[in-house]
């Protein structure tokens, strides 16, 4: 049956060979380091989906800002769960992020051919900052106005542009709905966009040159300095 | 599926399955189950605010003295309640056409049109109520006397007390 529906697609659509480059592709024998991407990437499609299901009550208001959070939270059925997963897979993101980097650090992974695959990933790494740093003002509690004013003071002291960039952070001198609402519009727009844009280019070159192999010991003996271990 | 791939068997009666079938099952079943768990909790939590109802908000709602409302001829009587809906609390106007022949005894009539909501009038020369959206009219005890509607004016249940007038709750149809 499943065959049958798969086939009447096949014949429209034609669509096995992307499956296969996709997902039947041949890698090296690797080990479990080198899931790390795709558990950041499966966060974030859930950062996706949670994040969306939160836009459906959130105000971004300082009248309603709290409220509403408040009210996810604490009156709509599954809000705590929703938000929950929302909150810790933003930290979840950030540190398998780090570690999928560190993991490519040590291989030597950014090498030739793949330094565009490197340079993508420095700068989803610094979407994902933003989208923390944007996404923590948004509940507009103590914590995230305190932690704003701090995080978009140090603008200040960037040479020449520094009180500019403030202000252009904040939208103005000191925070305020212009603040709440920007940060708002960079973390469910301006932001997406820009991961869309990357993660494109990064997924299209992890499945176009393929990954790397773990480097090997011997060719550490044959083009680098002999290791001493010390028992 | 790639076949004549090594094959295992796991207890006597099992049919032989390929690694590879295994595994595409298994990853298949994950995230159908991943799939479910975050599903059913997505469904409540966009279903949730369908749960609340309308109502009056409070057990009687004062209108005033049975001495104000006028004999013989329906007149509109507005009432604010406080109603929370979300995060905010505001108050809102229920307005009912009030309608007594004796000025003893009283009814009390939805000024909402049950075709599709909009806010009926009483024409003092038609002796009729009417919908200014699809041009119904209703009677003066509130049946429909032309036009889409498919049924009468919603009826308040009221209560005298001490001469005042109260809105206790809906007539239930």
């Amino acid at each position: 049956m499943i065959e049958k529906i798969d086939l009447w697609f096949e014949e429209r659509m034609g669509w096995r060979p992307i499956w296969k480059a996709l997902a039947l592709r041949n890698i090296p024998k690797v080990t479990w380091a080198y899931t790390l991407g795709s558990a950041t990437l499966l966060v974030m499609v859930n950062q996706i989906l949670t994040g969306i299901l939160l836009t459906i009550y959130y105000v971004p208001s300082p009248q309603d800002a709290y409220n509403s959070v408040s009210f996810i939270t604490n009156e709509i059925t599954a809000g705590w769960l929703i938000r929950g997963l929302h909150h810790w897979g933003a930290s979840a993101m950030v540190i398998l992020a780090g570690l999928h980097m560190i993991r490519v650090v040590v291989h030597g992974a950014y090498k030739f051919p793949r330094e565009v695959t490197w340079f993508t990933g420095l700068g989803l790494l610094a979407v994902t900052m933003a989208f923390g740093f944007t996404g923590y003002l948004l509940p507009w509690d103590q914590k995230a106005y305190w932690a704003t004013t701090v995080g978009t003071r140090m603008l200040e002291v960037v040479p020449v542009i520094g009180p500019w960039l403030l202000r252009f952070a904040r939208g103005g001198e000191e925070l305020s709905a212009v603040t709440l609402t920007r940060f708002y519009g960079m973390h469910i727009w301006v932001l997406p966009a820009l991961l869309m844009l990357l993660i494109g280019i990064h997924m299209f070159l992890v499945v176009r040159i393929g990954i790397s192999a773990p480097p090997k010991a011997s060719e550490t003996e044959e083009e680098g300095p002999e290791l001493e271990v010390e028992a | 599926m790639v076949h004549g791939e090594e094959q295992w068997t796991s207890g006597a009666g099992m049919a032989k399955m390929s690694r590879r079938t295994f595994l595409s099952r298994a990853t298949t079943t994950m995230v159908g189950g991943i799939g479910a768990l975050m599903g059913i909790p997505t469904v409540a939590y966009l279903v949730s605010p369908a749960k609340a109802r309308g109502g009056l908000g409070v057990d009687r709602l004062p209108l005033g003295p049975i001495s104000k409302f006028p004999v013989g001829e329906p007149t509109l009587f507005k009432a604010a309640i406080e109603r929370k809906t979300g995060w905010v609390t505001q108050t809102e106007e229920l307005a009912f056409y009030v309608f007594t022949e004796d000025g003893r005894n009283f009814s009390a009539m939805s000024n909402i049109c049950t075709h599709l909501g909009c806010r009926v009038r009483w024409i003092t020369d038609d002796e009729q109520f009417f919908c200014p959206c699809h041009s119904a009219t209703f009677n003066k005890n509130g049946t429909v006397a032309s036009g889409p509607p498919p049924r009468a004016l919603d009826q308040f249940e009221l209560l005298v007390e001490d001469e005042q007038l109260f809105v206790v709750g809906k007539v239930e149809a």
